[in-house]
């Protein structure tokens, strides 16, 4: 029997709020430079246009990204203490604005007016080197990832990297750097020991992290995100997380069934060696749940939330890195955490489960007749068609990220209700000792089953 | 040249930090000055006195009355325990006979005060090890329930002043004793529940299983008394071992082990303590008499007979006497407090040497510190 309904429902509503403010500014502000601003400009000034348009259509992911981050973190720092406060039977900030939804703005402003405080005997270039060096690779960095949850909408294609997941995974690692420079030079011993804590967390979980990844690279065959999630497109039984599209022949053959369609020899050409075939896909889809779950767990550890949250172990460290920052510094330090959190979720989303991809198989939703209208009804609209305020395919793929994403941000939030911290040489042996062969043999099994079934044939 | 070389010594730098009076988890104000190799504490030295508040001297300077409003600020997790420790040392000085349902709401507050305390350890222990958020605040919505109970006889929530010389201040109404038993029927699924998150949680056991072993030599060496040394193996209850009160008429077990404890025996012993405090409260439900609940004079000028006195209580930590020296005056004359949490921190400096710095929260969390108790 569920007892906190009532809290329940005010935490669904308040999600339901916030995401709608958070989507709704980041949307309007792309859409007014990115179509709006050209399609006046081309208007006005006719061919002079043309290099300001270029120079806006740089410019627009970019401004997304920064209208974005701020937003999202408050909100993400406000679910965040809802829910713990939910699980921990209290209440959680309720006072700040109508039902405290406006907590995490005040907080930020307070923040903001803080002293901005150095220490004595601090090296000041690199004390403030620090938050800026952590903060930096979440704005760049989750850029290719813009083109994938947003079904390569065009204003965001020309930042899409042929190597994209590469390029996020190696933007994704240079914030240990940041927290090394800021617990050395933090001149506090605590700051130090938290520090080089991280710097060795860090390499110790990138390992099965990556090779998690490569795992799904392997399968996919390319490191292109755009790529990536348009392999995956057509249902749950094409995601990456049930065996990396081994079952896509599966899919086509049932597709075929139900409609009515020949299916001919789709399941022979899928999987040439039939009994061996199956075994292997069972095998990708051990593989790759497994995999899934490395990725999880890596990155857990990689953006420091508990149980690995070693870095700024509260009850050793005080703060861990960041116990010498206050003010506008520390504020930068929070909100890279939770838009760390927030990238490593939709990377997530992006390998493992699908993209914007709807989990219910397509040859299902054709069958089903209103919902295709009401996609016509939208697409003739004069929304879609005259201001190019909405995209239909757009919308709906940003809506399942969004689902996809914060429930992996709230089950990011559920192991922190649950779950105590190890100490470091635990972390050590159950990084090194099982996460990384586990994910190598993942990775071995992956390689040679993948010989034996056509992946997203 | 092979063996040469063997014999470098590797040895690096030790970095000396001070950790504490002000660290999220010395619980208050604890200052330890480590000795670091890496993240192994080679020496360790407690430094105490931040919270010294003189409640020895204070007791010459007030009267009887007075300072018995004082003394559960001394433990302010048990304070049932300390005014307990003063009422008996007091009445064997004076000679007062306590009435019998007296001694039966003196047990029944103080086991419903041992189960807050403990809760209260319960929930912090686990914020220690690093489980910020999620479970330790459900202990606390019994202990709040508990302590309800416990502002409505006593008028307040953790200064109680509830057991006096002579007897107990009030004399609760019946349903009262009927929400107690409420509580007592619910209390062991709640307990459940937490043994359920906590109790087998693979990383709560790497933590704690094998950590901070306390050698039963060591513990009998620095005094240490309460959970501490009954998971060391030996049987040192009071409650059992020296009766007091109307204990022996009670029926429950010393719980105890055989081999030496880790911190996760320290933890098993408190949730256990707790079954058997929750049983120990039906009993007294059962059994209470009608009656006095009150043998002396509760007034200003209270004057207790000159001589010595000595009483002790078994307290959620350990043993806590009271000696008092009164001179037949409306003073005392002086008084010495026997405080378990002072011994049991004693014991920390043999405990952490050798250990990583994570598991210092980890030990000092398992014994059950209460700083104001420690400094008095």
């Amino acid at each position: 029997m569920i007892s906190n309904g009532n809290e329940i429902g005010k935490l669904t509503l308040l999600s339901i709020v916030w995401l709608t403010i958070v989507f709704v500014a980041v949307w309007m502000v792309t859409w007014a430079v990115g179509i709006l601003l050209p399609m006046i400009l081309s208007n006005s000034l006719g061919e002079k246009a043309l290099l300001i348009n270029e120079i806006l259509c740089f410019i627009t992911p970019v401004l997304s990204i920064l209208v974005f981050i701020p937003i999202n973190a408050m909100f993400m720092v406000l679910i965040e203490r809802r829910a713990l406060a939910l699980f921990t039977v209290r209440k959680g900030p309720n006072i700040v604005g109508p039902d405290g939804y406006l907590q995490t703005a005040a907080d930020a402003v307070k923040l903001l007016f803080k002293e901005d405080i150095t220490p004595t005997g601090a090296d000041a270039f690199m004390f403030t080197l620090a938050p800026i060096v952590f903060f930096a690779p979440s704005i760049f960095g989750a850029v290719p990832l813009l083109a994938a949850v947003t079904n390569n909408h065009a204003l965001f294609q020309v930042l899409n990297l042929p190597t994209g997941i590469f390029y996020v995974l190696a933007a994704a690692s240079i914030p240990v750097v940041a927290l090394v420079m800021a617990g050395w030079s933090s001149n506090n011993k605590y700051s130090l020991v938290g520090g080089l804590r991280s710097a060795a967390q860090a390499i110790s979980y990138e390992i099965p992290l990556v090779l998690s990844i490569i795992t799904i690279c392997v399968l996919a065959g390319t490191l292109d995100l755009v790529k990536i999630t348009q392999q995956q497109a057509g249902g749950i039984l094409n995601w990456n997380i049930l065996g990396g599209g081994a079952l896509s022949g599966i899919d086509k053959f049932l597709a075929g069934t139900v409609t009515g369609q020949p299916v001919g020899n789709i399941l022979a050409t899928c999987y040439p060696f039939s009994g061996l075939s199956y075994l292997a896909v069972g095998a990708l889809i051990i593989s790759t749940i497994i995999a899934f779950w490395l990725y999880l767990t890596g990155a857990c550890a990689e953006i420091n939330r508990i149980p690995f949250d070693l870095p700024e172990a509260e009850s050793e460290l005080v703060s861990g890195y960041n116990t010498e920052y206050s003010g506008i510094k520390f504020a930068i330090f929070f909100l890279a955490e939770f838009t760390n959190l927030f990238v490593v979720s939709s990377i997530a989303t992006v390998m493992f489960l699908g993209g914007g991809d709807n989990p219910i198989p397509v040859w299902i939703l054709d069958s089903i007749a209103p919902l295709k209208q009401a996609v016509a009804l939208l697409n003739d609209s004069f929304l879609v068609q005259t201001l190019h305020l909405v995209n239909p395919e757009t919308l709906f793929s940003t809506l399942w990220v969004i689902l996809k994403v914060y429930s992996l941000v709230f089950f990011a939030i559920l192991i922190r209700g649950t779950l105590p911290r190890f100490r470091i040489d635990q972390l050590m042996d159950f990084g090194w000792k099982r996460l990384i062969p586990l994910s190598l043999i993942v990775f071995i099994v992956v390689v040679f089953a993948r010989g034996l079934v056509i992946c997203h044939g | 040249m092979a063996t040469e070389l063997q014999n470098v010594d590797l040895k690096t730098d030790e970095m000396i930090i001070n950790m504490g009076p002000q660290h999220p988890a010395t619980h208050g104000v604890l200052r330890l000055i480590l000795t670091l190799d890496g993240e192994m504490v080679r020496h360790v030295e407690p430094i105490l006195g931040h919270l010294h508040r003189a409640q020895e001297w204070q007791g010459q300077n007030r009267t009887w009355f007075q300072y018995q409003a004082l003394i559960d600020r001394v433990d302010y997790l048990s304070g049932m325990f300390t005014s307990w420790a003063m009422a008996r040392s007091c009445e064997q000085l004076d000679g007062i006979t306590v009435p019998r349902r007296a001694e039966y709401l003196r047990v029944l507050v103080s086991e419903m005060n041992r189960i807050t305390s403990h809760l209260l350890w319960l929930g912090t222990y686990l914020i220690d090890l690093g489980a910020m958020f999620g479970f330790p605040f459900y202990p606390f919505r019994e202990r709040e329930k508990l302590l309800d109970l416990l502002e409505e006889i006593a008028g307040q929530r953790m200064m109680f002043n509830y057991i006096r010389i002579g007897g107990v201040q009030r004399d609760p109404k019946a349903d009262w004793f009927q929400r107690v038993k409420k509580f007592t029927d619910e209390f062991p699924q709640r307990i459940d529940e937490y043994e359920a998150i906590v109790t087998e949680n693979p990383i709560f056991l790497k933590r704690t299983k094998g950590v901070g072993i306390l050698k039963q030599s060591v513990a009998k060496d620095y005094g240490v008394t309460g959970p501490c040394i009954r998971c060391s193996g030996i049987p040192l209850d009071l409650r059992r071992t020296k009766p007091y009160s109307v204990f022996p008429e009670l029926k429950f077990d010393v719980i105890t082990y055989d081999k030496e404890g880790d911190t996760w025996d320290r933890y098993m012993a408190r949730i256990l303590e707790m079954r058997q405090s929750n049983e120990i409260i039906k009993q007294c439900l059962d059994m209470i008499p009608e009656g006095e609940i009150m043998a002396k004079k509760q007034m200003a000028g209270m004057r207790i007979k000159a001589g010595e006195g000595f009483a002790a209580v078994e307290s959620p930590r350990g043993i806590l006497g009271c000696y008092v020296t009164s001179t037949g005056g409306e003073k005392p004359f002086r008084f010495r407090w026997r405080n378990p949490s002072f011994c049991n921190l004693s014991v920390l400096s043999e405990l952490l040497v050798d250990s990583p710095i994570a598991d210092i929260m980890a030990i000092f969390g398992s014994i059950d510190v209460i700083l104001p108790d420690v400094d008095r």
